[in-house]
């Protein structure tokens, strides 16, 4: 039993259970929360994957940024209505088995074929490697994702500004 | 048998052609009326000299046959288009072209109050019928036979209807046309058929295939019947002869023309031409034979009873033609043939008399006429001179074309028509006779107030032309017997002769001297007279069932159109409209259901791809 | 663990964040549904990055989650405008498009 076993059941666990509570779970806000959980565990796997980088990012990005905006606006909207939002889902049933259905034709579909076992070998200083990478051979999209984030910016801010 | 020269054959017809074409082009000078006239009469004239002059080479036997190849097909043509000229074509052409000529001269004066431009229209339709009438006559072939039968009976419709402005006269020419177009739907299939049969339409060959015995003979009593059909219908033979009394509402020369002579005879004439077809399909023969009795008979039935001088002519022309198929129904085409010839003279001069008459009365009837022989002492020569050879009296044309019939019926072995045409021969004297005594005898009527006289030389020279060959005929042949392909019993002639003299003698007692009170001698027959007032119904059955067939025929489609082609479309809109219902409710609007469905679908496809491509 | 073994966890994670935005009712519900099935994605880049020796995998998970990142933003500002017009984030009562 090497570590990296142990860490990856651990992990994958601590994933799939924290993802059942999110889209389970009654309460939105428990939901949030445990989207958080998730999102973390996520980022373990990255490091399990020897992505430092990404699971700092993911960090910081995800758990960090996109939970506290969620948060943020449920409180907005809760508060405003007043009241808890309860979280009666209709569709159980047909969902499940869609999802469970999907789930099992992409997993039987992988188990197939002989993939990968080994790693190969990559470079020791990932992050150096990404930052060259992105700044050389994928300057454009980096360039074009500044843009749209800015465009994503301007355009939130337009969407939520106070009532005339 | 020597080949002769068809050219002048082939220029009687194509000068008739040329004289149509004119007129037809040359609007302006259809229009001017008289000159339009005279351009026709030029070319009738002299078709005529080319017609006799081709006559008289082919007489001997000799026979000319020019064609060009007109559809093109497989090896050689699948039809021509030509002239045959023989004996019996080329003097039915010389009568064609004689009477066309004559009657456009007669014309001249008959109908010189019409406006210019309908006078320039009736010549250019004058032409044209001549001209497809030489073309039927002179036809190689089925085909052009066929083709020139169908302008025969346009040119008929056209010169039926040349008044066309008056009802009667327009519904006239299209019962006529209808009429023979049934027939000729029959004579289309006969022709259609007999090409099948024989692989060829051209007549020549297809008697070489018949005297070789190479025509199988199953199913030609189809193909036979069907031809007759046809000449039944052109021929106005029982029941299609309806049409011809309407007919009378053309003008009287042109029922000179074509109710006389040239095209009712064209149905004969047919038949005549493919004797020696009709000769393997002797049962058809005998139906011709019947049928043409019973016309016969029905037709001078008809004709007795007639106050209007055109209807008795009318019916007296249904009478011979009826005559003229017993005679071809028996075997012996040529005495049908004969009597066609004869007729055709006389009868075209009891019409032109006719026409003369009415010019003179204005009016069609006989009761308004009356006393007319001191007034009008030629055409009474003539008209009385016609009459005669109509009757069968010797030295007048028709005697012995009748006993030829006669003749020929018996020899064919035919009782029974044999005597019904006895009877008809003592009809056709009575109500000629008939017509003679009411109009020429006795005193003008209380009413009349014209001031009738003979007619001008423009109609005086036909009649008297028509008349002298009349009687030029009836001298000839009374003393000069051709030699027939029977031979008569001798008491023939005699029982024939006496049964016309007593036709004449009952119609003299009737109408001139008045022992005999006609009112009487019509009650006697009374129930068969208020029937021949009536025409025997045939009219009324044929317009019931053309009614009731209409009428039906429109009721059942009209059914299926509302219920089968609209009840389709309905019910086609109706799923449409339903389905449509049904499916909006999968548009809920909520976008959460759409992802779903997108969802399910990338399921249903990825299952797919995982089983069925793999 | 092989390549394998992270490819399925990310695909039950995908399957579990479809689930989530088929079957809940709020609005913010749905979107946390979508943030689930993003993260199985970049898990699964990542994954065929490392096994497959090329960076390229997880520069495009690094624009990925810059995009997700906008994309939620945008979301929930359009849910707070949503709210101020229709007074709800109920998915089921946003049905304006029924037809």
């Amino acid at each position: 039993m090497t570590g990296e076993i142990v860490g990856f059941w651990c992990l994958s666990a601590l994933l799939v259970s924290s993802a059942l509570a999110v889209v389970l779970t009654k309460n939105l806000f428990h939901s949030v929360l445990w989207l958080a959980l998730a999102l973390t565990g996520t980022a373990g796997v990255f490091l399990l994957l020897d992505a430092e980088f990404l699971a700092a990012v993911q960090l910081l990005l995800y758990a960090g940024g996109i939970v506290t905006v969620v948060v943020f606006a449920i409180v907005v909207t809760e508060k405003l209505v007043g009241e808890r939002i309860s979280q009666t889902s209709r569709r159980i049933t047909s969902g499940a088995v869609a999802s469970a259905a999907l789930a099992w034709l992409i997993v039987s579909a992988v188990m197939e074929r002989p993939l990968a076992t080994g790693r190969r070998p990559m470079a020791v200083d990932l992050t150096k490697d990404i930052g060259e990478t992105v700044l050389t051979r994928f300057v454009l999209p980096f360039e074009l994702l500044a843009v749209l984030m800015l465009t994503g910016l301007l355009s939130a801010i337009y969407f939520a500004r106070p009532e005339e | 048998m020597m080949t002769g020269d068809g050219t002048l054959a082939l220029a009687a017809l194509l000068l008739h052609a040329l004289g149509f074409l004119t007129l037809a082009i040359v609007a302006p000078l259809r229009r001017l009326g008289r000159p339009a006239a005279f351009v026709s009469i030029a070319c009738a004239v002299g078709s005529l000299v080319a017609a006799v002059l081709a006559w008289q080479q082919h007489m001997g036997g000799a026979v000319s046959r020019l064609v060009w190849e007109w559809l093109p097909s497989q090896g050689q043509a699948l039809t021509t288009v030509g002239i045959l000229a023989d004996s019996d074509s080329t003097v039915m052409l010389s009568l064609v072209a004689l009477v066309a000529c004559l009657v456009q001269v007669y014309s001249l004066s008959y109908l010189s109050d019409e406006p210019a431009p309908s006078f320039g229209r009736y010549y250019t339709y004058q032409s044209l019928f001549a001209f497809s009438m030489m073309g039927l006559v002179l036809a190689p072939n089925l085909a052009q036979l066929f083709i020139c039968w169908e302008l025969v009976g346009v040119s008929s419709y056209l010169l039926i209807g040349f008044w066309y402005r008056k009802p009667s006269a327009a519904r006239a020419a299209v019962k006529a046309f209808w009429i023979t177009k049934a027939g000729d739907v029959g004579l289309l299939i006969g022709i259609v058929l007999l090409w099948r049969l024989a692989g060829t339409f051209d007549l020549t060959e297809l008697r070489v295939l018949v005297e070789n015995g190479a025509l199988p003979v199953a199913g030609l009593s189809l193909i036979t019947f069907c031809l007759y059909l046809g000449a039944a219908g052109k021929s106005a033979q029982f029941p299609m002869h309806v049409w011809l009394p309407d007919a009378m509402e053309g003008p009287t020369p042109v029922s000179a023309l074509i109710h006389a002579a040239t095209m009712v005879t064209a149905g004969v004439y047919l038949l005549v031409r493919t004797e020696w077809l009709f000769a393997l399909t002797p049962d058809v023969l005998l139906i011709v034979a019947w049928i043409g009795a019973l016309t016969a008979l029905m037709a001078a039935v008809l004709a007795c009873v007639q106050d209007d001088i055109k209807r008795v002519l009318a019916y007296s022309t249904v009478s011979q033609l009826g005559y003229m198929m017993t005679a071809i129904g028996a075997g012996f085409a040529s005495a049908g043939f004969f009597h066609l010839l004869t007729h055709g003279l006389f009868k075209a001069l009891l019409f032109l008399g006719a026409g003369a008459m009415i010019h003179a009365v204005h009016s069609n009837d006989l009761p308004d006429m009356g006393g007319l022989a001191r007034r009008m002492p030629q055409t009474a020569i003539v008209f009385l001179i016609g009459t005669l050879s109509l009757a069968g009296i010797p030295l007048f044309g028709g005697f012995l074309s009748k006993e030829e019939v006669l003749g020929a019926v018996w020899a064919g072995g035919l009782g029974g028509p044999f005597v019904l045409l006895m009877i008809v021969a003592f009809l056709t004297a009575f109500y000629m006779f008939r017509v003679v005594f009411l109009a020429f005898s006795g005193r003008p009527p209380a009413h009349a107030h014209a001031h009738p006289h003979d007619p001008p030389a423009a109609m005086a020279l036909p009649l008297w032309i028509l008349a002298a060959l009349s009687m030029a005929v009836g001298i000839y042949f009374t003393f000069t017997h051709p030699e027939t392909e029977f031979t008569s019993p001798g008491w023939l002639m005699p029982t024939a002769v006496g049964s016309a003299l007593a036709g004449i003698v009952l119609a003299w007692l009737t109408y001139e001297r008045r022992t005999i009170d006609a009112a009487s001698l019509a009650g006697a027959f009374g129930p068969i007279r208020d029937a021949a007032l009536r025409r025997f119904w045939i009219d009324d059955i044929f317009e019931g069932i053309y009614t009731a067939a209409l009428l039906g025929f429109s009721r059942v489609i009209g059914w299926l159109d509302r219920y089968i082609v609209d009840g389709v479309l309905n019910v086609v809109s109706s799923w449409t409209l339903t389905s449509g219902d049904d499916l909006r409710t999968l548009q809920t609007g909520r976008a959460q259901d759409y992802v779903y469905g997108v969802a399910v679908g990338l399921l249903i496809l990825l299952l797919w791809a995982r089983w069925a491509l793999a | 663990m092989g390549l394998q073994a992270y490819l399925t966890l990310a695909a039950i994670v995908f399957s579990i964040g479809l689930f989530g935005v088929v079957t809940r009712r709020n609005t913010i519900g749905i979107l946390l549904g979508i943030e689930l099935m993003l993260n199985s994605v970049n898990i699964n880049l990542v994954a065929f990055s490392r096994f497959g020796g090329d960076t390229t995998g997880m520069v495009f998970a690094v624009f990925t989650i810059c995009i997700t990142v906008v994309e939620a933003a945008l979301g929930l500002a359009i849910v707070i405008l949503l709210f101020r017009v229709r007074r709800t984030v109920t998915a089921d009562h946003l049905d304006l498009l029924k037809g």
